[in-house]
């Protein structure tokens, strides 16, 4: 008589053992899954997330890469892709004509501007000038070490007269840019890969999915925490070892983006002394105040652009910056090792 | 009034049955995942798989890859590293030991991509 009252309670209770069991188990059989790809913005791409199998990472993980090739030959200063007006295109009509440009272009050209005068010029798009000689000399260096040279002072004098952000004409109605200087060109690497990184986490996010990470050559943006709700950890680099996986600490990121430019990136050395590849807009050098400089904020294209603002500015303009931009914190660690905190940033740090 | 109880009890047994269960569904996955949990270094070439090394061996292989590219690699006492490459920038080299879970060396000229991974 019980055995059937049990059966029928067995039965009453089904849906919601079912449930009860379908929530566990599919919790438990997220698998964290990774990739790597050496074909957007000349750096290293790494995609990492948490998925119920390897055929849904890939697919996902495969939609981010082709998001990021497109935002790559958009901003591409160097190649030509058929049927496509990218930056080089801009450069080569400069002083000719305004060229006709998909969205993201006249986007990421309006977000440098206002990094322009949010930095005081700190960040300038319009330097190419003054960074294809710099880039030109670095590439030489770096293949032939034994005859590595820097620049011409005089020649990089001369270029900084065409580096007026004024004269890159933005036409949003007929989504042109024209550069009316013909000797100026756009090099767009302070502010392009946070921005395409940026973007990418966003369409993870309108995909409705959390628990994935995107590492764009040093800009990490995190898409919700882990899966299980603990943070993503970020190691901040040990700019004194030259060991890429010694870390100096690190960051707890849910939503969150970490993104650290250092003096031991791209970099060449003439005759004993590293020249990095971050040019102060206005001594036309690298500066080697500091080794590294990060910067935390929901904003990937803001951080990407901070950094490379926080590498050219002292610490007091630095840090003013940075504690009048909301969300945003820092670590600064200078030449001699000594690391400077903004207010808010130690809590993020992983204890 | 001596059959409710029993009912009663036999109600909470199931339920505690279907709660293990759960708990068993949930947890079992994960002991088994960390016990039986391996690392390798996984080395691709190019996007395409080249060799997984289990990190539990020491191990040294020589990559080739296309345009006479050579990086060695070097598997000793649960860590990977670069030991030399005919690169330019030495990038890879200066990398360093990688050890845990997700950890990379890559040699971007070479297109070389060396991931901690867990074998599955």
């Amino acid at each position: 008589m019980w055995a059937t009252n049990a059966m029928k309670k067995l039965f009453s209770l089904l849906p919601a053992a079912a449930l009860l069991l379908c929530l566990c188990g599919c919790a438990g059989s997220l698998t964290r899954y990774q990739t790597t790809y050496l074909d957007v913005f000349d750096t290293v791409t790494t995609v990492a997330g948490y998925a119920a199998s390897q055929e849904a990472f890939d697919a996902e993980a495969e939609k981010i890469h082709s998001l990021l090739l497109e935002y790559h030959e958009l901003y591409d200063i160097y190649n030509d892709y058929d049927g496509l007006n990218n930056l080089r295109t801009v450069n080569e009509n400069a002083g000719k004509s305004p060229v006709k440009v998909d969205a993201r272009i006249l986007d990421l050209l309006n977000f440098a501007r206002e990094m322009y005068d949010k930095t005081g010029g700190k960040v300038n798009v319009a330097m190419g000038s003054v960074l294809t000689l710099w880039h030109d000399a670095r590439e030489y260096g770096i293949a032939n070490p034994d005859s590595a040279y820097l620049p011409d002072a005089d020649a990089l004098r001369a270029a900084a007269e065409h580096t007026d952000i004024g004269d890159v004409v933005v036409d949003a109605d007929a989504s042109t840019v024209y550069l009316s200087d013909p000797e100026m060109s756009l090099d767009v690497g302070a502010v392009a890969k946070g921005w395409a990184a940026g973007a990418a986490a966003q369409a993870v996010k309108d995909d409705g999915l959390t628990g994935w990470l995107l590492s764009v050559g040093g800009n990490v943006c995190a898409v919700g925490p882990k899966s299980g709700g603990s943070k993503w950890q970020v190691g901040i680099r040990d700019p004194s070892s030259e060991s890429a996986s010694s870390y100096i600490l690190k960051v707890g990121a849910a939503d969150l983006c970490v993104v650290t430019s250092g003096s031991y990136e791209r970099y060449y050395t003439v005759n004993g002394v590293r020249y990095h590849h971050i040019i102060d807009p206005d001594t036309l050098y690298p500066n080697n105040t500091f080794s590294s400089v990060t910067v935390l904020s929901a904003d990937s294209a803001l951080a990407d652009a901070l950094t490379t603002a926080l590498f050219n500015m002292d610490e007091s303009a630095g840090s003013a910056l940075i504690e009048s931009t909301s969300g945003a914190e820092a670590l600064w660690i200078r030449a001699d090792g000594t690391q400077v905190f903004s207010s808010g940033f130690k809590n993020y740090v992983v204890k | 009034m001596d059959d409710k109880k029993r009912h009663l009890k036999n109600d909470i047994l199931l339920v505690c049955i279907l709660l293990a269960a759960a708990a068993a569904a949930l947890l079992l996955p994960r002991l088994f995942r960390r016990s039986g949990a391996d690392l390798v270094a996984d080395v691709t070439v190019d996007g395409a798989e080249y060799a997984r090394l289990p990190l539990s061996e020491n191990a040294e292989l020589e990559i080739d890859t296309d345009g006479g590219g050579t990086n060695v690699l070097v598997v000793e006492n649960g860590e990977a590293y670069m030991k030399s490459a005919n690169c330019a920038n030495q990038v890879c080299v200066g990398t360093g030991r990688i050890s845990a879970e997700g950890e990379l060396i890559v040699c971007l000229p070479h297109k070389v991509v060396v991931t901690i991974e867990t074998e599955g």
